[in-house]
């Protein structure tokens, strides 16, 4: 569905991905793990459409994503949902944030006609909000300033605010990495439930155990270049690349 | 007779206090609110292209807003004086001595400082925030509302400075507005600065005192809400 073939991207003089391909299909977790500041966040801004790649393509649908004029990459670049480590979000209650991306998608002429209904409060909330907040359990604090939520509840409103419009895609960058063991539960069980409804998750994480507990495939990336990609089992007990092997066994230390 | 007494028997003496009164009052807030709304709908626009897009002369366009702060306002009168004169290049449109000059001047007063108080607040919303609300598939247009909605705080806080400033100038209203009252007492472009000169030039010190006190409590009002908005979220 989503792939990324041969991209390669500098900053300035440094190469922060290098000849590197990837791709995820419908319903399936794909974990890439590596250590912090490998190019893990790079390779899924790539994925998110929002970089332009200097070298090589990226594919939705088989469509070139950056031959394509910019009204059509905007209609691809809203299948794809992003959560970041941070959950970011906007000093508004829980239910407007997770709108947000129902609301930008709607003419503007809609979109005035809501604001005027909600100044006269008379908006309910969309179904779509509602089932995105149940996924991640946080339907209770649905009328709660976002700003007063702890971090782990902030992360989770984020991840609900990604699915509410019901993406092909879903970034995840780091999701659980400041969250305690309850939160990252609950994230991973999102993750779980979005996979089963179809949608293709690639999910950043630099820790090992939570690859493997989620993910379909892994995709190791070490020095801006993934060295094994394959299903998480093989990855993890079997790995053919000699740098993956120690990476993963802990001899090779970033 | 007690000073008290005093001050309230020159007031009744005075024809047309009340009218007066209330038409300073009307065109120093006209001139001072229509300045800021225009400064407004320029400034915000400027502080988000300045703020976040990569455009040649980003550092000249900031110093030319950080010199504006700070430029004399008698100095911006005369030179919007010399726009409206009839030599001026505004010279058909007629607008010596008129409340749209007014606005102009105090639209050019304003807008450096609406701009720079803007800046600050759309530079302090957070990248991620504004990553997010394009992660999330919103265009350049999306983003830049979700900066403002974050900023709004701020933005309001630039709008009341701006406007603070604006009904408190006295120099440039002066030179371009002249100062003029019907016969009637009925301000054409008198505001409440210029009239708290005359009058006090003129030894009507009452009737100064009512304006300075009114102008006052304009400008604390005023305050206070930019206080407040700095304090918590009361526009929430």
């Amino acid at each position: 569905m989503l792939r990324a073939d041969s991209v390669s991207l500098a900053y300035g003089d440094e190469t922060v991905v290098d000849d590197l391909t990837l791709s995820v299909d419908s319903g399936e977790v794909v974990a890439v793990i590596g250590p912090s500041g490998v190019g893990k966040t790079t390779l899924l801004r790539l994925l998110s459409l929002s970089l332009e790649p200097d070298s090589g393509r990226v594919t939705f649908d088989d469509t070139d994503v950056w031959a394509v004029d910019e009204d059509e990459r905007l209609a691809l670049r809203r299948r794809v949902g992003m959560v970041f480590q941070e959950a970011s979000l906007f000093d508004a209650s829980v239910a407007r944030n997770v709108e947000y991306g129902l609301r930008i998608r709607r003419q503007w002429r809609e979109r005035f006609r809501e604001q005027l209904r909600s100044v006269v409060r008379l908006n309910g909330t969309a179904d779509a909000v509602e089932d995105a907040l149940e996924v991640v359990g946080m339907t209770e604090k649905i009328d709660q300033d976002a700003r007063s939520l702890s971090g782990g509840e902030a992360q989770r409103v984020s991840f609900a605010r990604a699915l509410a419009y019901d993406p092909d895609v879903l970034l995840l960058d780091e999701p659980t990495s400041d969250l305690d063991p309850r939160n990252t539960a609950v994230i991973e069980s999102a993750i779980e439930t979005a996979r089963n409804s179809g949608i293709g998750v690639v999910v950043a994480t630099h820790d090992m155990n939570q690859a493997e507990r989620i993910a379909d495939r892994v995709a190791v990336l070490l020095d801006s270049d993934l060295t094994e990609v394959g299903p998480a089992k093989a990855v993890f007990e079997s790995p053919e690349d000699e740098r993956t092997r120690k990476f993963i066994s802990g001899e090779l230390v970033y | 007779m007690t000073p008290g007494l005093a001050s309230l028997a020159l007031l009744a003496e005075f024809p047309f206090e009340s009218v007066y009164v209330r038409s300073i009052i009307f065109v120093s807030l006209y001139v001072s609110i229509i300045a800021v709304v225009l400064s407004t709908l320029v400034s915000v626009p400027i502080a988000l292209v300045v703020g976040f897009t990569d455009i040649p002369g980003k550092r000249f366009i900031k110093s030319v807003i950080n010199t504006g702060m700070g430029f004399p306002s008698v100095v911006v009168g005369l030179l919007v004086l010399f726009a409206v004169s009839n030599q001026g290049p505004l010279g058909p449109l007629e607008l010596v001595f008129t409340k749209e000059a007014m606005i102009m001047s105090q639209f050019v007063l304003a807008t450096p400082a609406i701009t720079a108080v803007s800046l600050a607040a759309v530079t302090s919303v957070e990248e991620n925030v504004r990553d997010a609300a394009r992660s999330l598939g919103g265009t350049r247009l999306d983003v830049a509302l979700v900066v403002i909605k974050e900023a709004r705080y701020g933005i309001a806080t630039a709008i009341l400075a701006g406007f603070g400033r604006a009904i408190s100038e006295v120099g440039s209203v002066l030179i371009v507005g002249g100062n003029i009252a019907g016969s009637e007492g009925v301000s054409k472009t008198r505001t409440l600065t210029t009239a708290i000169q005359l009058e006090a030039r003129q030894g009507r010190y009452e009737t100064a005192m009512v304006l300075g006190g009114v102008l006052v409590a304009i400008v604390l009002l005023v305050n206070a809400i930019v206080v407040r908005l700095g304090d918590d979220k009361v526009m929430g």
